[in-house]
């Protein structure tokens, strides 16, 4: 702040407090001239009304002598008087960086009690279930659903049934969680006809025995064995590496209406768990993998 | 001092002077605490990484203004701990340099949007302005589904560049000649889409902001 605008502060403040200050002093000590009547000689509504005259509460003379000495404590206390900082030091900067302290001191404690434990170890802790359960609700739950139960609108998977695209081991979950997840399905409507599409997606839904037209699947088969094979293997089980969908089972990521497997062949998909390392740090994430190893297990 | 007291009766039966006594005394609170940053906000210089919004984005803040996402949603994460733990990094000044009218607001049905840019994907912002449920099954959010069938209308967006220009962005020649082509083709839903999901991404992927933006002198709170 330049000084031409700390003296601009100072010198509006000094006016303001010291003039209604002297307002204050003198409005008590001022002498009323007293009519005979016993009225300040003021009238309204030609003579109804007549002012009358009475000393100020003395609660509201304290009151107001309070509010200047508070006042005036908190220009020499914090900042606000100009460029001048206060006897305190007080900023909003300091303020936030020590509750964050605080803060910080009171999870790390927390969190190293902790270290060394497995998700299954964790998993028996009712405070980091809690925790998870919070953390997870914060950030997971928007795509995954509250109850992890995964949304097909978004091709987000469920996070508690048997399978995963990438595996569910500790060391896995942790990684998805962590570094996040690439699934990409590249668009095949420019190499394809609709008629091969349909035909594909007859097929795709013959592999886990939904319902579907022979004769279509059977030319679908030529297709998926050429173009689709390559990741989601000839028997169409998928492959974890990749983060191909097994495609003989009942878990869907979309839904598995004719028409949106067309549009995943058509399209392509791109699947994008973002990672979360920097935002939450491995050991607030291992709360996370552990409250969704307890649902795991519960769901078994 | 006594015979001042005869002021007292002009100004108790003159409202309009006692109007203007009042407007003086409360005008210099103002003066004291507005006039300071108000120029200080004038001369404030953009850093490097702070751009005035491309067209699309541009079309995309016009329509969340049009549709009052301000009033559930502020764009101010305050320098509060609670706050900077559910939000990230505080806001500052700069940030919002390019609002016009800014967007802090103080009013949160819904969460403060300052840093929601790339905390969701884009195919999550598009189901969940459609249909917040879709998502969230608790949301009261309302949907928005004629976001998505509305076309936008690249014609007017050169006017709207060449005024900000002349208040001040910084937009190019080039800028200005490649805006509509940006449009083309696009729904406001698209719009909304790449507005929202560039708030707050001057911050660095890690999570901080710029050195050039963490000059304590430039973030000193002026009293």
């Amino acid at each position: 702040m330049s000084t031409f605008w700390s003296l601009w502060v100072m010198v509006l403040v000094t006016f303001n407090l010291g003039l209604a200050f002297t307002l204050f002093v003198w409005g008590q000590r001022v002498e009323i001239p007293v009519q005979p009547d016993g009225t300040t000689g003021h009238i309204w509504a030609h003579g109804v009304l007549r002012e009358g005259l009475r000393k100020l509460p003395l609660w509201w003379v304290l009151f107001s002598a309070a509010l200047f000495v508070f006042g005036i404590v908190y220009f020499v206390r914090y900042p606000g008087f100009g460029s001048f900082k206060g006897t305190l030091g007080w900023t909003e900067y300091s303020k936030l960086a020590s509750d964050r302290a605080v803060n910080i001191g009171k999870l790390q404690n927390l969190l190293q009690s902790y270290e060394g434990q497995t998700l299954a170890q964790l998993a028996t802790n009712t405070q980091v279930l809690a925790m998870g359960e919070r953390l997870y609700i914060d950030n997971c739950a928007a795509c995954h659903g509250r109850d992890a139960l995964g949304n097909h609108t978004l091709g987000t998977p469920n996070l508690i049934d048997t399978e995963a695209l990438y595996g569910n081991d500790e060391a896995t979950l942790m990684s998805s969680i962590l570094n996040g997840r690439s699934g990409i399905m590249p668009p095949l409507g420019a190499v394809l006809t609709d008629a091969n599409i349909t035909a594909t997606a007859h097929y795709v839904r013959s592999l886990s025995g939904l319902s579907h037209d022979a004769a279509q699947a059977q030319a679908g088969q030529t297709t998926f064995m050429t173009l689709c094979a390559a990741c989601h293997t000839p028997q169409g089980t998928g492959n974890p590496l990749l983060g191909a969908p097994n495609l003989t089972d009942d878990i869907w990521l979309q839904d598995s209406d004719l028409g949106t497997i067309e549009a995943s062949i058509r399209n392509g998909r791109n699947g994008k768990m973002p990672a979360w390392n920097a935002r939450l740090g491995e050991p607030s994430a291992r709360l996370i993998g552990a409250w969704l190893y307890a649902r795991q297990q519960a769901n078994q | 001092m006594a015979s001042g007291y005869r002021y007292f009766e002009t100004v108790e039966k003159h409202a309009g002077l006692l109007g203007i006594g009042i407007a003086i005394m409360v005008s210099l609170g103002g003066l004291a605490e507005i006039t300071p940053l108000f120029i200080r906000a004038q001369q404030m210089a953009p850093p490097a990484n702070v751009k005035p919004y491309d067209a699309l984005r541009l079309a995309g803040k016009d329509i969340y203004v049009r549709e009052g996402c301000y009033l559930c949603h502020s764009q101010m994460i305050r320098a509060l701990v609670a706050e900077t733990e559910r939000y990230g990094h505080y806001s500052v000044a700069e940030e919002s340099m390019y609002d016009r009218p800014h967007q802090w607001g103080s009013k949160r049905t819904g969460p403060d949007l300052a840093r929601v840019g790339g905390k969701y994907s884009d195919d999550w912002q598009r189901q969940h302005l459609i249909n917040p449920r879709k998502t969230e099954l608790e949301s009261n959010m309302p949907g928005y589904p004629w976001l998505a069938k509305e076309a936008l209308d690249p014609s007017d967006i050169l006017a709207r560049m060449r005024t900000l220009r002349r208040l001040g962005d910084p937009y190019t020649d080039a800028d200005l000649a490649a805006a509509p082509a940006a449009l083309e083709g696009k729904t406001a839903l698209d719009a909304l889409v790449a507005y929202l999901q560039g708030l707050g991404t001057t911050l660095s992927a890690n999570g901080t902001l710029p050195d050039a933006m963490l000059d304590p002198s430039a973030l000193e709170p002026a009293p």
